[in-house]
């Protein structure tokens, strides 16, 4: 009796020892990710990756001083001449103002972060339309999302030659940047600007005849219009002229411009309902990334950054040519009237819809600057200078009825735009490409209200036209591991 | 209590029973035939009993029932002898050092007899834990064990330290132990265990000892054993500690008021002066400074006009100006003396067949820095029983529920205490005051109102503003509930010829509920109004085991083998929420909270499935040979990599039983061995990085969102170590010296590192296999009974560590500069690539680096020119963090029944780098602190100093360098403990076996080459701005009842 428990007992254990698990037991896989084949099997997979395509543009990442595009726009705006920094508050982009920042080469500087924040939107818009064709659902669904992703691609691109070289007029042999039409692993060399160019060109094309009769679903996505708009950038870039009036047209299509009331309203430049508006991101109190966000570094009244020191302020010599009966100037703290917390010149423009929630949208693209870049290309054109005065009275006069242009011609009609220009759009992320665009000098004004002491110091006051100083830095790492490229490769 | 009537019914039938008594003498002896005074004599199971005299003679009259009698002394085993009808009973007592032969050692799926063992191993017993009050068990290894070093784990409550065996064995992935409990690997909280319970902590240091973890053995393994009831022994102890804390380690010393604000005018003077094109006159300089010196600083604790506060021609305070208000906020928000209580109670039995413990615990400590401590309660049971004579069958279970106030101690944030107070300018007060320097009271409370740095209070304050820990701590709360539960069982089946079968099964739970709200009134989440974020961390690790052994004894020969199959999984639940909007102060919850921000949850799994095997071999019990093997297989690598097979070989030789070594009267034993074998590490960060993925939860709005999180990375593996190891133990002087002496060649390969990418791909870096290094050393552990007298005994133990760390194969030959390393063939793993300083410029102040000269190829000529930009500088090797020696030393003196016991640990060599200091160093940034040390700043030509100049904005001088480098050593009285045992034949009085009253001290005194700098924080040599440690007084009393 015993003797059989035993072999009983034995021949259980064997078992157990021999048997072990099941096949597919180290087969585990995570709940928060998936495999990449899963995405790209359905067009409603290819919305999927397009939507996480534009939330990598409005997260944050790495710190505070990084939330995606607004981050970069935020750069572009304190390189500039026309935002101050009021104090050092807790130090976020202060270096930026001071250009230190994108003149360092490290990864984690504003130049690496810059280079490889845009090149992760590339490369996420390389996986969708390398993919997307491939995935089965509605044509018109392949359409719509490869459209945008081409367009993402090109808007990441124009970013990414603008930051790391000078404008395209005169540089196109320059070098480019590393030019990437699908997803590898290889690295590519800089190319030429023309490269980039031609490619951010052709893709913005195609983006326009796949996205032409599409509808969005959200204002966060791209559509015909604001590729429209983009191309009209471009072209303003390339000084091709008559295709940036045509583009700028075609993009302002079916919107319309904020009156002065509507102008100042809280939520003006913060509410992606906004019939002005062609492009945002909508950014909801969940998807709000809080401190690190631009409203953070911009609105005193949200309890951020620009509330503890870092305030940003017009130049009093900007301010001063705001006619008094313009609504636009009310988005600014009027001298005499500031407080330490809300001093004077302090920006009013861009802010929070309601102060006490972080739900707020990023301005991308708007009509106003389209009416702009119509005028700015007819007036350029030669012999357009009325229909050019036209579509700049059509935005000065929505916020400002009794604004005219007069009779200006010429020369004079083209500084009247730029200045109005740079009115319009202060803040929204135009600062120094345009003056790299307009081969300008960096010229800060200095005295009271303007750059400098007691304002937070800008370092640098002037550059000349097109100094290296302008041009952002290669990250080192990319000259070290990219194969098809050396550190001969850095920019000046 | 039951006891003490006992004791005292007893003596009332002792009384009563005057008529039937003997009388018996006796002598006490110790093994060498010496007197043993003072020992205690008692009549078995009553109170009747006395103590030797000097010659260690006895006289005790017992009742005529007595029949046995029992007598014991510190420092000998008790002893018991029948009364018997003679009337003398002479004891010859044997000494408690311990005899080599008879130590058992804890070893994977099973014990071995430490004589017979063929790896490398340190066992901790419960003597020498109990002597240190510590938390967590991980806090009293260091300088117990030598081949160890360790990090002090800092103050925050409920945290343990962090402990590396033999090295620092990867770059990139984890370098921690592999911690098992009661014969399971253990991921639950190490600090979740009580003390108390703990009988010993075995730390297995080589192949032999560790191989039969195979994928997990790789940076040594440490096990952690219960305590069990003893067979024959009941026993009830009950501990009661109160200790008291604060800070061990000093506060830098930083400038008060006056001194701050002359040199931020300095700073500020010299902004204007030193600016680049500055033609500013000095006189104008120092004018312009004098008028917005206070505007800059914002607040002006002076009583003169914010323009009078600096005299423009001395840079000297106006002698008329008197400080109106002065607040410390490290007093406010730091105390000293923070309570610790540390109670527990166990009762163990054992018969034959059973045994039983089960104990309860306590240990409640307030941290010391306000709002934060931690409260645990623990409970064990641990049961074994031999059902039948082939069955035996056990279960063990504990928990413990434990509460965790923290405080954000990490960074540079300005919500950090820490840093907080350690960075604010000394001008900044806690408390609003009002022109005349007055507190402000709160017009309804009548309270200080504080002063959080904004315009509607004193103006925004420079540094930190909007902030206000006092206030913000106190609201906020960051608090963590854990769970921790054990819970293990297990049968044991004996079966005919030698073959035995064992099968466990393991649960852990661990959960973490995490409260992290920032309150609705001030601070960062005041603009809406509070926010809250609920985390709950769930893990469940099961392991099931079935071992078949095999024991056969033929002749000489011994032979041990064991077969088994083992599958672990490890579950992981993670979710949290996050809202806010909270309708008014005081409650945390989200219920009441408005505005969902946020929410996830995840699930992680990994498991890991096993075969394994092992052979023990002894002839003579004196020619010994083991070798073991386990094949792996875990779910963190692709199917087709995810198998590998593991194994170690080792052999010993116990000279000492020889026969030719037996007129040597002096050893004792004498043995020495040699292990080699292989192991892995694949605890690499993540579970799934071999998978190309897509992220989920990058959602646009309402439309579910995804990018790509990775890349596929199917030839990815565990790191892996070819261990050498060769050892002597040995005891001599009639085991009164006693040794171990290890010899240690850890190779490990397959390290894992970044590969590189072209950041433009989309991705800068893979991880691959490609490094390898080794850490090489020898390790000494010696224990001396120096004197072992009747009255007096002392025993030192000293153990050294000393090890080389080297890296051997890298994916270049150097790596690019990150952080403070740059990985060089040949560096140490913590060897320091920074910029080197080289003083400071007599003739302008500038700061001063050294900056390669390059040649016309781009390559450094091994020329060095100044620069006095340090972005320009060049990086340099500057040693390593690694010390050349490690070790610790105690001390045990009795005399009588009292016992003194001294630990000291101490490093010497490796290098720190002070980033605290750093800060405190600043060229003038307003509002932030000063050390003391910036006084001798250079203020004029010619002076010659080694503080660089100072200057308000100046960014480009100052930052890592060596001029922030420092000697690491330090000497650390770690614990110092002093104890009284009741003799015994006071205790069995009042009705207990044994007791002992004791008082120590914690991290005592620490000696380091700079105040305020705290080397052993880290590992690699950086400092951070987290909780400090701290230095516990405590006085205990143990009682133990049988």
């Amino acid at each position: 009796m015993k003797n059989m428990l035993y072999k009983l007992l034995s021949a259980t254990m064997l078992i157990l020892v021999l048997v072990g698990c099941k096949k597919d037991y180290l087969d585990t896989s995570p709940t928060d990710s998936v495999a990449l084949e899963t995405v790209f099997q359905t067009t409603d997979g290819g919305y999927v990756a397009l939507n996480g395509l534009y939330r990598l543009q409005f997260t944050s990442y790495v710190d505070h001083g990084n939330f995606g595009q607004k981050s970069l726009d935020l750069t572009f705006d304190l390189m500039g001449n026309d935002m101050v920094v009021n104090l050092q508050g807790y130090g976020w982009f202060n270096t930026e103002y001071q250009y230190s920042a994108i003149q360092t080469n490290t990864a984690g500087s504003r130049s690496g972060l810059t280079w490889s924040y845009l090149y992760m939107v590339v490369n996420n818009a390389n996986q969708i339309i390398a993919n997307i064709d491939n995935a089965s659902g509605a044509p018109d669904d392949r359409d719509n999302i490869k459209g945008q992703a081409l367009a993402t691609r090109a808007y990441a691109y124009y970013d990414l030659i603008n930051a790391f070289q000078q404008t395209y007029k005169g540089n196109e042999s320059k070098p480019g940047v590393p030019l990437y039409t699908e997803p590898t692993s290889e690295g590519k060399p800089r190319g030429t600007v023309q490269d980039v160019y031609t490619q951010i060109v052709a893709d913005l094309d195609e983006a326009i005849t796949l996205l032409t009769g599409k509808t969005r679903i959200t204002k966060s996505h791209i559509n015909a219009n604001t590729a429209h708009g983009l191309r009209a950038r471009v072209a303003l870039t390339m000084e091709d002229w008559p295709k940036a009036a045509t583009e700028a047209a075609a993009a302002y299509q079916g919107t319309t411009l904020m009156n002065g009331e509507e102008y100042n309203a809280a939520d003006a430049f913060s509410s992606i309902g906004n019939s002005e508006w062609i492009w945002g991101f909508e950014v909801n109190t969940e998807q709000a990334t809080i401190y690190a966000s631009f409203f953070s570094h911009m609105d005193v009244a949200t309890g951020g950054y620009a509330s503890l020191g870092t305030q940003k302020k017009i130049t009093k010599a900007l301010y001063d040519q705001i006619n008094d009966d313009d609504a636009r100037k009310s988005g600014f703290r009027a001298p005499g009237t500031g407080t330490s917390a809300y001093p004077d010149y302090n920006q009013n423009k861009l802010r929070v819809p309601s102060p006490g929630s972080w739900a707020a949208d990023y301005i991308l693209m708007r009509a106003g600057e389209m009416y702009l870049i119509e005028a700015e290309a007819l007036a350029r054109q030669g012999g357009q200078d009325a229909a050019a005065r036209t579509a700049l009275e059509t935005v000065i006069q929505a916020r400002y009825p009794d604004y005219s242009a007069g009779s200006l011609t010429g020369a004079p009609l083209i500084d009247e735009i730029l200045l109005q220009r740079r009115i319009e759009l202060w803040g929204e992320g135009f600062g120094v490409l345009d003056i790299k665009r307009l081969k300008q000098p960096l010229n800060r004004p200095t005295g009271a209200g303007n750059h400098g002491a007691p304002n937070f110091n800008p370092r640098i006051y002037t550059l000349p036209v097109e100094d290296p100083q302008f041009l952002f830095r290669i990250p080192q790492p990319e000259l070290s591991n990219n194969a098809s490229m050396t550190d001969a490769d850095q920019n000046p | 209590m039951r006891k003490l009537l006992l004791g005292l019914m007893a003596f009332l039938l002792f009384t009563g029973q005057l008529l039937a008594q003997k009388t018996i003498t006796g002598k006490v002896t110790d093994d060498k035939g010496n007197p043993v005074p003072n020992a205690s004599v008692v009549v078995k199971g009553t109170s009747t009993g006395t103590t030797t005299k000097a010659d260690g003679s006895y006289t005790l009259t017992v009742p005529s029932n007595a029949s046995t009698l029992v007598v014991s002394s510190i420092g000998v085993r008790d002893q018991e002898l029948s009364i018997g009808s003679g009337s003398v009973l002479n004891f010859t007592m044997v000494s408690t050092a311990q005899d080599l032969g008879e130590v058992v050692v804890t070893v994977p799926y099973g014990t071995i007899k430490k004589t017979s063992f063929t790896g490398a191993e340190t066992t901790v017993g419960s003597k020498q834990l109990e002597s240190q009050n510590v938390t967590s068990v991980t806090r009293a290894l260091d300088g117990l064990v030598p081949g160890i070093i360790a990090t002090n784990g800092g103050g925050a409550p409920g945290t343990g330290a962090s402990i590396r065996i033999r090295g620092i064995g990867s770059v990139n992935a984890s370098s921690e132990p592999l911690y098992v409990l009661d014969g399971a690997v253990y991921n639950g909280s190490i600090a979740a265990l009580s003390m108390d319970d703990i009988a010993t902590v075995t730390v297995l240091k080589d192949a032999a000892a560790t191989s039969l973890y195979g994928a997990r053995a790789g940076n040594g393994v440490i096990m952690l054993t219960s305590k069990k009831g003893v067979k024959g022994r009941t026993n009830v102890t009950a501990n009661v500690r109160q200790g008291y804390m604060s800070r061990s380690i000093p506060e830098y010393d930083r400038v008060g008021i006056k001194d701050y604000y002359e040199l931020m005018w300095e700073g500020n003077r010299n902004a204007l002066l030193y600016a680049p094109g500055a033609t500013i006159s000095m006189a104008a300089a120092n004018q312009a400074a004098t008028n917005t010196i206070a505007t800059s600083l914002v607040y002006n604790p002076f009583d003169v006009a914010d323009d009078q506060i600096i005299d423009p021609a001395t840079g000297k305070l106006n002698p008329n100006a008197n400080i109106l208000y002065q607040d410390d906020w490290q007093d406010v928000l730091i105390r000293s003396g923070a309570p610790r209580r540390d109670v527990g109670i166990s009762i163990s039995t054992g018969t034959d067949k059973s045994d039983f413990l089960m104990s309860l615990g306590n240990v409640d400590e307030e941290g010391i820095t306000k709002f934060s401590g931690y409260n645990r309660y623990t409970a064990r049971l641990n049961m074994n029983t031999q059902a039948t004579n082939w069955l035996k069958t056990g279960l063990s279970f504990d928990g413990a529920v434990a509460r965790q106030l923290n405080v954000p101690s990490g960074g540079t944030a300005t919500t950090n205490p820490f840093y907080y107070t350690r960075m604010m300018g000394p001008i900044y007060p806690v408390w609003q005051r009002d022109a005349e320097g007055a507190f402000v009271l709160d017009p309804t409370t009548g309270e200080r109102v504080l002063d959080y740095g904004i315009p509607s209070q004193m103006g925004t304050r420079p540094y930190a503003g909007n902030s206000n820990l006092l206030g913000t701590l106190e609201l906020d709360k960051r608090n963590n509930k854990i769970a921790n539960a054990n819970a293990a069982t297990y049968i044991e089946i004996k079966l005919p010829a030698g073959f035995g079968f064992r099968t466990a099964f393991n649960a852990t739970f661990y959960d973490a509920y995490q409260t992290t709200y920032q309150n609705s009134q001030f601070g960062d989440a005041d603009n809406v109004s509070g926010r809250s974020t609920k985390a709950t961390n769930r893990q469940l690790t099961t392991t099931f085991n079935q071992v078949l052994s095999w024991t056969k004894d033929f002749g000489a020969n011994n032979l041990r083998v064991l077969a088994g199959h083992e599958s672990y999984e490890f579950t992981q639940n993670v979710a949290n929420a996050t809202r806010t909007g909270f309708p008014f102060p005081g409650t945390d919850e989200l219920a009441p909270a408005a505005v969902a921000e946020g929410s996830t949850s995840y699930e992680n799994k990994h498991r890991i499935e096993s075969y394994f095997g092992q052979a023990n071999y002894a002839l003579n019990d004196r020619y010994l040979a083991s070798a073991s093997f386990r094949r792996d297989g875990t779910s963190r690598f692709y199917k087709d990599v995810r198998w590998g097979n593991f194994y170690s070989v080792g052999a010993g030789w116990r000279i000492s039983q020889e026969s030719f070594m037996q007129n040597i009267n002096w050893l004792n034993e004498l043995k020495i061995r040699a292990s080699y074998g292989e192991n892995g590490n694949e605890s690499l960060e993540g579970f799934y990085k071999w998978q190309a993925l897509y992220d989920l939860g990058w959602n646009n709005g309402n439309a579910p969102g995804a990018v790509q999180g990775s890349l596929a990375n199917e030839p990815l593996l565990w790191e892996k170590n070819k261990v050498t190891n060769i050892g002597a133990d040995f005891a001599l002087f009639n085991n009164r010296l006693q040794g171990t002496i290890e010899w240690f060649n850890r190779a490990s390969g397959d390290l894992l590192f970044p590969f590189p990418l072209a950041p433009s791909t989309g991705f800068s870096e893979i991880s691959r296999n490609i490094g390898s290094l080794t850490n090489k050393g020898i390790e000494v552990q010696l224990g001396y009974n120096l004197i072992s007298k009747a009255d007096f005994d002392w025993r030192i133990d000293v153990n050294l560590t000393h090890f080389e760390n080297r890296l051997t194969k890298l994916p270049q030959e150097t790596m690019p500069q990150a952080g403070n390393n740059k990985y060089r063939l040949g560096g140490s793993v913590f060897e320091y690539s920074i910029k080197e300083f080289a003083g400071v410029d007599a003739s302008n102040g500038d700061a001063l680096y050294y900056q390669d000269i390059l040649g016309t190829d781009g390559k450094p000529t091994g020329e060095r020119k100044l620069t006095n930009n340090l972005t320009q500088a060049s990086f340099y090797y500057h040693g390593d963090a690694i010390p050349d020696l490690t070790g610790g030393v105690t001390n045990t003196f009795r005399y009588k029944n009292f016992t003194l016991s001294a630990l000291v640990t101490f490093s010497v060599g490796g290098k720190f780098l002070d980033g605290n200091y750093l800060s405190l160093m600043h060229p003038g940034s307003y509002g932030t602190a000063w050390s003391t040390d910036i006084l001798n700043r250079w203020q004029k030509p010619g002076d010659v100093t080694n503080i660089p100049r100072l200057q308000n904005a100046l960014t480009t001088q100052n930052g890592t360098s060596t001029r922030y480098l420092f000697d690491g050593s330090y000497l650390n009285i770690k614990n110092i403990n002093l104890s009284y045992n009741l003799p015994r034949s006071v205790a069995s009085k009042i009705g207990m076996s044994n007791g002992r009253i004791f008082t120590s001290v914690d991290n005592a005194v620490l000696f380091t080459t700079r105040k305020g700098m705290d080397p052993q924080r880290s590992f690699d040599g950086s400092s951070d701005w987290s909780y400090p440690p701290y230095r516990t007084i405590t006085v205990g009393i143990q009682v133990n009842l049988q």
